[in-house]
């Protein structure tokens, strides 16, 4: 391979491709090129030799790496890839420059991240990812997708900045900008950095301007959404914050409250995104397990085979959320059902997503979640573990039983719609096939569960893992075979609640209400304060002015003659009082 | 049904009584704009008394997986995770409490469609050929009937 080819970092050349696409008006050639440019980068990447530098630069005194690949950093190239290959499938039937060119720009920017080995590159790759994903919110032309993209685009920014400070700090202390695990989050800088990769990995209370802009996204653009940002907070806590402690609270926290939230949400794209915090919530956790700054073996091969599968089966899952808006309008579940009738491949693909996210064995989330749930049991963590079971009957309810029900079947909307175009169950077909390649035992070795065991950073450990035992096939079977059988009893008795529309509070309500409910009131106060204040000040000036013009001008007192003769008194009287004074003190 | 229409007879002879047969049609959906893989993958779902087959086939396999443990000797890291159908008790009771929850939150939590002043269509780039909806198809509250 020509040796410019071996330097050339697969997410630069999606940025390129990204921009070339914007100003190519050419539709079909366009949309070649998003299509070309990640089949090539997979190329690219595969043939790329791991563990050796292939660019550096040093800018102002500064040692950059631009383009490394290791074990950990090539499982999520490839499954970012893989996702920018199916997105652009996906949007075959679109015709939007900017939502091309920016869809490919913000996969290759989350690449090149994830191919940078310090913290300045993953600094710049970070805050692209940022501009280029908040025009995925915009294309959807909305007046609340404007509203929400600003919110997103601000926090995004924040987390870019605080990620700068950080980067800062550690330069400061170390002379290095080299990414390395921390092992306390005492270190300088720690704090910041972590706080930067939470908001993207979208913590508990920092979450909302996930479930606030992917809803309101194009029908192309959540999907887009869906795989890069989060994911790429979740490879960087892998890479910088492996065994810290704080992460299995904040994982396990992350996996219960979303399930909450998405039992009484309407809108399915946005239940999709509660999903979304829950499973991140299980990569989390599992990265905080093990000793500070080495983590646990297993459980990192667990976060990052769950990252891999879950970009994937997520992907799926917006896809076929996209395709029911797409053709009617609408992914509130209150105004969907029975739509299994119009677009019944989309419905199978629906369902082998919501049975892969909701670990089902034979389908990929069972390979996956498996490593983690083994980890934190063999730690002997039995809170952290009974939340994370919960959490999983948690996804039974709300990706695997809620999303194709009442899009798919339970009442019919009465709605009878083409099936989705071709393009898009193509896609989702290809996601399909990869869920279950993924999902199944290695019939043929090496294939199966064992082609991502093979991927993952932990190679021997993961290998000798063994998801497929009787015991843990029968234990998941238990869970959600009886899982299913509540909905089937809750909704037979009519204790399930219904599907009603309207907004559910989260507690982005502090600053979409409060926080911007002050700021109008501030506004207001100034506008009233303001004139009043300008008003007191105009009086105030123009009285003083008016009372030295009075006394000093040419007209003024103090030029009038009649005063130069009290003047003349006032001197007399004061010098009299003077002299008095001395004549009583020297007698 | 007025005596002036002629009776009709099935196949096999026998008199079909109009009234079923309209009571049939009634929830039967018509043929149109109903995709050819629709009976194929999920015809089941249209079968008569689906609710019960599910209720209690589920029930049956639950029940049966929950047996198949009490002879599996399974070697967990928490003891109490070796009771007999521990994991399918406590999904049934997760699953319970997390819907169950749904109410007093939905109560709770559930404000206006435009609560926050931007409620609006669809994105931009939906199909510009869509149908508009059936009058059925109007915000209905799934759970109700």
């Amino acid at each position: 391979m020509p040796a410019f080819l071996t330097a050339l970092n697969p997410g630069w050349l999606m940025i390129l491709a990204g921009v070339v696409a914007i100003f190519l008006p050419m539709r079909r050639v366009r949309q070649g090129i998003t299509i070309a440019a990640p089949l090539l980068g997979i190329a690219l990447l595969v043939m790329a030799d791991q563990n050796v530098n292939h660019l550096t630069a040093s800018v102002m005194g500064l040692d950059l790496v631009l383009y490394r690949v290791d074990g950990l950093s090539f499982v999520f190239g490839l499954a970012f890839l893989l996702a920018a290959l199916l997105n652009s499938i996906y949007a075959w039937h679109t015709d939007n420059r900017l939502q091309d060119g920016m869809a490919l720009a913000y996969a290759g920017a989350a690449i090149a991240a994830a191919f940078s080995a310090d913290l300045m590159t993953l600094f710049i790759f970070w805050e692209i990812t940022a501009v280029t994903s908040v025009f995925m919110v915009l294309a959807a032309g909305t007046r609340a997708a404007y509203f929400a993209s600003m919110r997103y685009l601000a926090i995004q920014v924040l987390s870019g900045v605080l990620l700068l400070a950080g980067a800062c700090y550690v330069y400061n202390n170390t002379g290095s900008l080299g990414m390395k695990a921390f092992v306390s989050l005492r270190e300088p800088g720690a704090m910041l950095i972590f706080i930067a990769l939470g908001i993207k990995a979208a913590f508990p209370f920092m979450h909302n301007w996930l479930q606030d802009s992917y809803p309101k996204a194009s029908v192309v653009g959540a999907v887009v959404l869906s795989a890069f940002t989060t994911k790429l907070a979740v490879y960087a806590f892998i890479r910088m914050f492996p065994g810290q402690d704080a992460l299995i609270w904040i994982g396990a926290v992350m996996t219960v409250f979303p399930v909450f939230f998405a039992v009484i949400e309407n809108d399915l794209r946005k239940v999709l995104a509660y999903s979304l915090n829950n499973q991140v919530g299980f990569m989390i956790c599992a990265i905080g397990l093990g000793s500070a700054g080495v983590g646990n073996a297993l459980a990192l091969n667990g976060a990052t085979a769950h990252a891999f599968v879950h970009i994937i089966y997520k992907g799926l899952l917006f896809m076929s959320m996209g395709a029911v808006l797409y053709r009617t309008g609408t992914t509130k579940a209150s105004e969907l059902g029975g739509l299994y009738r119009s677009m019944p491949w989309t419905a199978l693909f629906c369902i082998i997503g919501a049975m892969s996210i909701s670990a089902f064995p034979l389908f990929s989330g069972f390979v996956a979640k498996s490593l983690t749930m083994s980890a934190v049991s063999r730690e002997g963590l039995t809170v952290v573990w009974l939340m994370l079971l919960f959490a999983s009957a948690g996804v039974m309810e709300h990706s695997g039983i809620k999303i194709p029900y009442f899009a798919f079947f339970g009442h019919d909307s009465g709605r009878r719609v083409k099936e989705a175009p071709f393009n898009m169950l193509l896609a989702m077909g290809m996601g399909a096939f990869i869920c279950i390649a993924v999902g199944i035992p290695a019939i043929v070795p090496g294939l199966g569960y064992e082609w991502l065991y093979n991927l993952l950073p932990y190679r021997e450990e993961a290998m000798s893992y063994q998801p497929f035992t009787f015991d843990h096939i029968l234990t998941q079977m238990q869970l959600l075979v009886l899982a299913t059988f509540a909905f089937i009893v809750l909704k037979r008795f009519g204790l399930y609640p219904p599907e009603r529309p309207g907004t559910i509070l989260d507690t982005d309500w502090a600053y979409r209400k409060i926080g911007f409910g002050l700021a109008q009131w501030m506004g207001t106060v100034w506008g009233k304060v303001g004139p009043a204040m300008t008003a007191v000040f105009l009086g105030i000036s123009s009285r003083a002015y008016e009372r030295i013009e009075a006394a000093f001008s040419p007209r003024g007192e103090l030029a009038r003659g009649a005063l130069t003769g009290a003047m003349a008194i006032w001197t007399a009287a004061l010098l009299g009082l003077v002299l008095l004074l001395a004549f009583v003190t020297v007698g | 049904m007025s005596n002036d229409t002629p009776e009709t007879r099935d196949k096999s002879g026998r008199f079909l009584s109009r009234a079923a047969e309209k009571a049939h049609d009634l929830h039967t959906v018509s043929d149109e704009g109903i995709h050819p893989m629709a009976k194929v993958l999920f015809g089941w779902t249209e079968a008569k008394n689906i609710g019960a087959i599910m209720f209690w086939g589920v029930g049956a396999l639950g029940a049966a997986l929950i047996v198949l443990d009490v002879f599996i000797q399974r070697h967990e890291y928490f003891g109490f995770a070796n009771w007999t159908g521990f994991y399918g008790l406590y999904g049934f009771a997760c699953f319970t409490f997390v819907v169950l929850m749904g109410w007093p939150l939905g109560n709770l939590l559930r404000r206006g469609e435009n609560y926050y002043g931007d409620a609006g269509g669809p994105p931009a780039d939906v199909d510009p050929e869509m149908p508009l909806p059936p009058e059925s198809a109007q915000p209905t509250y799934e759970g109700d009937d």
